[in-house]
């Protein structure tokens, strides 16, 4: 439970960490674009996409492989997907087929595509949660959503509630891992029966897991109210989020990637023509 | 049962490089049956670590050591763990937060029901009921009542009824006075030699009381880094005054009275580093004083 990647700030002092949270949130966004704007079974595009994190993350000092790692989390998505492709896409040619799975190359190109696609969007992801803390990550997001606050959408709370959330996501494993133990060793048994015998063995782990979350809560509420915490407009920030040159070059590079992906499309387009 | 463990270590999240650490070196320790065992250690020291190996929450790793706990065989892949588990009870630290059924009866039944699924009706029934007299509650008083409707005392008692109601002869608590009032704290310990008294043949407690862990123990261990680096009786360790503060550790303020009638008065109160032993001893040094 503890090795999952995807979510996890990796402490060094970088180019990336440095940036502008919210320029951050922004060019991830515009490097999903970038991934999905590359067309079908263009893989020219996916390789510059690949290139791409590689260079962030050199940049983030951040070693490539741990970066990788951020893939397991979601591994039973991308192969579920990919089989999918694989047996439910029969256009082109057949390379076998047995019983009642037939492989065409198509779903083959298929498979491999929706595979890159997620790969290289969780990676783009991951980068930004591994260089950035989820404090600066939900500071990052209200100043995004400041504008929102035209149409009386309470910003702040907004980011409040999602930094607490972030804040409490370890606590809440630690706790689970305990109440689990603690049930098993009154004998609970979480590992064999059927899937409903299991989903009713989790009953004791809920509930009590529910019922500390309450208790975090109102704790937390209280020492909030007793320090007077109110979200008023006059709220000055501790860390103000300030623009520099780094957050210029990450824009530039993105925008990069971003021509260099209609590039190849269109160089595809271009062969196709030509050949 | 005894537990012998031999050169037991634990290493935490082995495979990656940069994040594992050692919660356990080398750990040879044995503790006899009919022992009240006291672990002691600053916290990371791996007590609890440790303590959760002894029922197999933690399982050994592969070339770390062997536990043997009178027949079990903890590294032995056919080593029925449920059936050790209902012989090696384990209190966590504030058990009452395990709480999870709608009645007590529930809660302290599910124990019962994990380990012996082919107890009847009325047997299920009685083992309840004693395990709620055994920690001094009112059966038909509180049996019905949810368990988030008690106060924090009882909610904790409840909690320990689940955890005897299978009487394992071997009981782990992890700090199991911490937030209560000095009043529970009092009833607490009394529970406990009353258990020891009766089913349960060992106890094993880990604590950052010295107060309580001189006082009641017959033998501790002090943890450190990971390893056992005293064993002994309450007497034998906190003697070695100096190497306790270097862990970071308090004395009993028996051990600390001593150590300074010692340092300040000159007079020696040769003493078990309980209140009686330690009464007893200040009397005669008084009176050889008289003496004088």
């Amino acid at each position: 439970m503890t090795n999952l990647t995807f979510g996890q700030f990796y402490p060094a002092k970088s180019f990336v960490h440095n940036m502008n949270a919210s320029v951050k949130i922004l060019l991830t966004i515009a490097y999903i674009v970038a991934v999905f704007m590359v067309t079908a079974y263009h893989f020219l595009g996916f390789l510059a996409c690949f290139l791409f994190v590689i260079i962030a993350s050199i940049f983030a000092k951040i070693p490539f492989l741990r970066v990788l790692k951020s893939i397991k989390g979601i591994l039973f998505i991308v192969v579920f997907s990919a089989i999918l492709q694989l047996f439910f896409i029969t256009s082109g040619n057949v390379l076998c087929s047995w019983w009642i799975f037939t492989i065409t190359d198509g779903g083959l190109l298929s498979a491999g595509y929706i595979t890159a696609r997620i790969s290289l969007m969780v990676l783009g992801a991951s980068l930004l949660t591994l260089t950035t803390t989820p404090v600066d990550l939900a500071d990052g997001i209200e100043t995004l959503l400041y504008p929102l606050k035209f149409i009386k959408f309470p910003v702040h709370e907004f980011a409040l509630i999602m930094s607490i959330a972030l804040r409490f996501i370890p606590s809440l494993m630690e706790e689970t891992d305990r109440i689990i133990k603690a049930q098993k060793a009154r004998g609970a048994d979480f590992e064999s029966g059927n899937i409903f015998k299991r989903i009713r063995a989790l009953v004791p782990v809920f509930i009590p897991l529910l019922i500390s979350s309450l208790r975090r809560a109102e704790e937390l509420s209280n020492a909030m109210d007793a320090r007077c915490y109110a979200s008023s407009k006059n709220r000055t920030k501790y860390k103000k989020l300030k623009l520099t040159y780094r957050d210029l070059l990450g824009t530039i590079l993105v925008a990069g990637l971003i021509v260099g992906v209609v590039y190849l499309n269109g160089f595809y387009a271009f062969l196709t023509v030509a050949l | 049962m005894q537990i012998v463990t031999e050169n037991l270590s634990y290493v935490y999240s082995p495979k990656s490089k940069d994040m594992a650490v050692r919660a356990l070196k080398n750990v040879n320790l044995t503790i006899n049956e009919g022992d009240f065992f006291g672990i002691i250690g600053h916290t990371g020291s791996g007590k609890s670590t440790f303590v959760q190996h002894l029922n197999g929450l933690i399982k050994i790793q592969k070339g770390n050591g062997k536990i043997l706990i009178g027949d079990y065989d903890l590294t032995d892949k056919k080593c029925d763990f449920k059936s050790l588990r209902s012989k090696v009870g384990m209190v966590f630290q504030y058990p009452e937060h395990q709480l999870f059924a709608e009645t007590v009866f529930d809660d302290v039944a599910f124990g019962i029901k994990n380990f012996f699924p082919q107890l009847k009706d009325d047997e299920l029934k009685s083992a309840v009921a004693t395990a709620i007299e055994t920690v001094g509650l009112n059966v038909n008083a509180i049996k019905d009542k949810s368990p988030f409707e008690l106060s924090g005392g009882q909610k904790r008692r409840v909690a320990i009824a689940g955890v005897i109601a299978t009487r394992p002869e071997i009981l782990v608590l992890d700090e199991p006075v911490a937030g209560l009032d000095p009043k529970g704290k009092k009833e607490f310990i009394k529970l406990l030699h009353d258990l020891h008294n009766s089913f349960v043949k060992t106890i094993i407690i880990v604590s950052h009381d010295m107060n309580l862990v001189a006082e009641n123990c017959n033998r501790i261990c002090v943890f450190s880094g990971g390893e056992v680096v005293q064993v002994g009786t309450p007497k034998q360790v906190f003697l070695s005054a100096e190497k306790i503060k270097d862990l970071g550790l308090e004395l009993p303020v028996t051990a600390y009275l001593t150590e300074r009638l010692k340092e300040e008065k000159g007079v020696i109160v040769d003493n078990d580093f309980t209140e009686n032993s330690f009464v007893t001893a200040v009397k005669k040094a008084l009176k050889g004083g008289e003496n004088d």
